[in-house]
């Protein structure tokens, strides 16, 4: 009998000679990831959707998507008797007596709020360093699209339990979809199957948030990281960087180790959040019935912004009477489909909107630093306000009741902040940006100094900072250079004009220590 | 036989729909809620019982109300350009006003708000009673047995009638142009029923046409509920709902894993 690696070559071998695998697990296990946290924004969302995912299975193990109406007699006294839904009755099951059900879903929620703030926070560091230019338009709009979906999908699920509050916001979808001139009705009454509230929309909602979304967003995961493998993610310029290598760590064992590691410290983040801290305490907002309502109540954050716009859009409908074709266009067409609709669509343009004016068609595989580019820092810093004020408007009664003053001046004062802020703030940016664009020490890594004591007893600085072995770097040959540099370097040449043809990757001799 | 088959038929129809009227004349209007609804016995305990402050208190009150609350609402509490006649509004006005502290008013032109009460109870009591001897009319002060409410049916009602404004919470919120909903997590059970009954500031009165006695306990029993709910799942974060929630996330959430990603990813350089 032959030892367990002998048999272990054995297979890799007969894999091999049928498919060829070698030389593709060879080539992907040395695959080089530059190594910056700014670049690890993303993985935070990845990770963030596999816990949604396991948390999700476990909950559809208990959760009944229905909006038959049930007595309840559950475990929970204060709604004991009560008509509700069994979409409803079963989260309250979930929370109150199955076993880890509480757990498991506040996990899913919070995992959810951290998983579009991720997205959020990885576009806007693609946006700023500017690593959506040539060749990475696609990918760009693949990643606006995950954004949309996940927004969608987690609104979905918010309502799914079909609580008072997540009842309100499908009142208001329902009213949004209304609001769409000459098709809105057909468009309201086709998701819905009936007027509000009607009884498909929850078993609907439910398809769409455990299967259908979830599908799509994996699928395009998918092909956002097959792009940006086969693309090489961006680098950040520096000593030994050029458009047309890759500095950092291999893919195995370094990066693969990191974000794993990554993987389950976000896991356990979510996890303590879970178990920590409340959220979304549904038994408190009892089930929805369509003629209650409860104060001034918001979404989840990530819907935030488009209740803002709500509250402070004017009344035009009343004051202008604006029409089309004949139809009126009521009031919440503006803030919530007009908004949206300009936001996402800019976005996805960004790339060549930002093209029209630079006019440059160039790839770029470095990333901008923002302080390099004025205009785009300053003109994204105002868009981020602008959504700023608009999520912060969401919460007008909540800022009215925390500063004890007039929920009619916090309106006011959101509705002129909200196109003053934006221009203040880029402004602002502009400036300050300027100031610092041509200062050489700004960014620059902190020297590592090293005091030693010598033999007669004092102390003397030995010179090992960046800028001495910056010095000697430059005279040395590139993957060298990098060698110098780091303690596991490796360098990816590619020698190919166009991306991704004929590159090779050449591990330094010895980088490994 | 035939005679017979009609006459059991008769006679069965006959008792079914006497039993279905009778059936729906004591069956309350929810079935779910019989239990609730169902009227009290007589001698079982009463769920709100509402006494006038006993009339001893009255000469007390009369002094402390000439000191207190005269120069706005007049000697005889029949109200001025600056205040309202409190004549016929009944103890449970006063004794809500006074024991919330809302009244003495250092400024007329803001809505009162909630502060320690300047009048200790017995004083309380006895400006209530010196108002409530002014004129009939008005509820005198409830007082509540809690054991007797239904809480599920407190919820149900006070989802329906309270929460547009309170929040479904009772954490109390801010309405326009500088109206507020006062939180409902320092309300005694007497002062919610008070509330209810009186319909203190912008508060609609809520009488026994609209709400029955039975319906006042639940309500009440479930805002004591409120007060110290089934907080589990950790730490609750103000009951102000997803805002608190959407700055947890971004900021210890999405903050933390940024943090880490810092400290265990690569640097600037």
């Amino acid at each position: 009998m032959s030892s367990l690696e002998e048999r272990a070559v054995q297979a890799a071998g007969f894999a091999d000679e049928r498919l060829g695998v070698a030389k593709f697990t060879r080539k992907s296990l040395n695959k080089i990831f530059p190594d910056h946290w700014s670049f690890m924004l993303g993985e935070i969302a990845l990770y963030s959707f596999v816990v949604l995912i396991f948390t999700g299975i476990f909950l559809t193990f208990f959760f009944v998507p229905s909006t038959q109406q049930v007595i309840y007699h559950g475990s929970y006294a204060p709604l004991r008797g009560q008509r509700m839904s069994e979409a409803y009755a079963s989260t309250l099951n979930i929370s109150f007596n199955v076993r880890a059900g509480l757990v498991m879903r506040q996990i899913h929620h919070w995992a959810a709020d951290v998983f579009i703030a991720a997205i959020v926070v990885h576009l806007l560091r693609i946006f700023f360093t500017g690593a959506f230019r040539r060749p990475r338009e696609l990918n760009w709009m693949i990643g606006t699209l995950l954004l949309i979906l996940a927004i969608v999908n987690g609104f979905i699920g918010y309502s799914l339990p079909d609580d008072l509050i997540s009842g309100t916001g499908i009142r208001i979808a329902f009213s949004i979809l209304l609001s769409i001139p000459v098709v809105g009705s057909y468009l309201a009454f086709f998701i819905f199957g009936s007027n509000f509230p009607g009884t498909s929309i929850i078993p609907r909602f439910y398809i769409l948030h455990v299967l259908i979304l979830p599908a799509i967003i994996a699928a395009l995961i998918g092909a956002h990281l097959a792009i940006m493998w086969h693309q090489k993610h961006t680098q950040y310029p520096g000593p030994g960087r050029t458009e047309r290598n890759v500095v950092g760590i291999p893919f195995w064992p370094a990066y693969a180790l990191q974000a794993g590691g990554f993987f389950f410290i976000t896991a356990a983040v979510l996890a303590a959040l879970g178990g920590l801290v409340q959220i979304n305490p549904i038994w408190l907002y009892g089930p929805y019935v369509p003629y209650k309502v409860s104060y001034a109540v918001q979404p989840d954050w990530y819907m935030g912004w488009l209740d803002g716009a709500l509250r402070l859009m004017p009344s035009w409908e009343t004051v202008f009477g604006p029409t089309i074709g004949g139809h009126m266009i009521p009031n919440v067409f503006f803030p919530a489909v007009l908004l949206p609709g300009i936001t996402f669509g800019l976005i996805f343009a960004w790339p060549w909107i930002e093209r029209a004016f630079t006019r440059d068609r160039s790839e770029h595989n470095l990333c901008d630093r923002p302080r390099e580019r004025p205009i785009r820092t300053s003109v994204g810093v105002g868009v981020v306000v602008f959504y700023v004020v608009l999520f912060l408007a969401s919460a007008t009664d909540v800022l009215a009741n925390t500063f004890e003053t007039s929920l009619n001046l916090v309106l006011w004062t959101l509705r002129i902040l909200l196109f003053v802020l934006p221009i203040l703030s880029g402004f602002v940016t502009y400036l300050l940006v300027k100031e610092i664009e041509h200062l050489p020490a700004v960014g620059t890594p902190k020297a590592g100094v090293e005091i030693r004591r010598t033999i007669e007893g004092n102390f003397e600085l030995s010179g090992l900072g960046r800028e001495a072995a910056g010095e000697k770097a430059a005279e040395l040959p590139e993957e060298v250079a990098y060698h110098q540099r780091t303690t596991n370097g490796h360098a990816e040449i590619y020698d190919a004009p166009e991306l991704g043809l004929g590159e090779r990757a050449v591990p330094v001799e010895g980088g490994l220590s | 036989m035939k005679f017979k088959h009609a006459m059991g038929a008769g006679v069965f129809v006959a008792a079914a729909t006497m039993l279905t009227a009778v059936t729906a004349a004591i069956l309350p209007r929810n079935p779910q809620l019989v239990s609730s609804a169902a009227p009290v016995p007589s001698g079982a305990k009463q769920v709100v019982v509402y006494t006038n402050p006993p009339a001893r208190l009255i000469p007390e009150g009369q002094a402390l109300f000439a000191e207190d609350c005269e120069t706005c609402h007049g000697p005889q509490a029949q109200g001025s350009s600056r205040a309202p006649n409190l004549q016929g509004l009944g103890a449970a006005t006063v004794d809500f006003w006074v024991s919330t502290g809302r009244m003495p008013l250092a400024d007329p032109t803001q809505q009162a708000f909630e502060k320690p009460p300047v009048l200790n109870h017995t004083q309380q009591l006895a400006v209530s009673a010196y108002v409530a001897s002014l004129a009939p009319g008005g509820p005198a002060i409830p007082s509540v047995n809690l054991g007797a409410a239904n809480i599920s049916r407190g919820e149900s009602l006070f989802s329906e009638d309270c929460a547009a404004c309170h929040t479904i919470t009772g954490v109390g919120d801010a309405l326009a142009n500088n109206v507020y909903a006062p939180s409902l997590y320092p309300a005694t059970p007497t002062q919610i029923a008070e509330a209810i009954r009186t319909g203190p500031g912008n508060m609609p009165r809520f009488g026994p046409g609209t709400l029955s006695n039975q319906e006042v306990g639940d309500i009440v029993r479930y805002v004591t509920y409120l007060q110290h709910p089934n907080d589990r799942g950790g730490l609750g974060l103000g009951h102000v709902g997803p805002v608190a929630e959407g700055f947890v996330a971004i900021l210890i959430g999405l903050g933390s894993l940024v943090v880490v990603g810092y400290w265990i990813g690569g640097r600037a350089g």
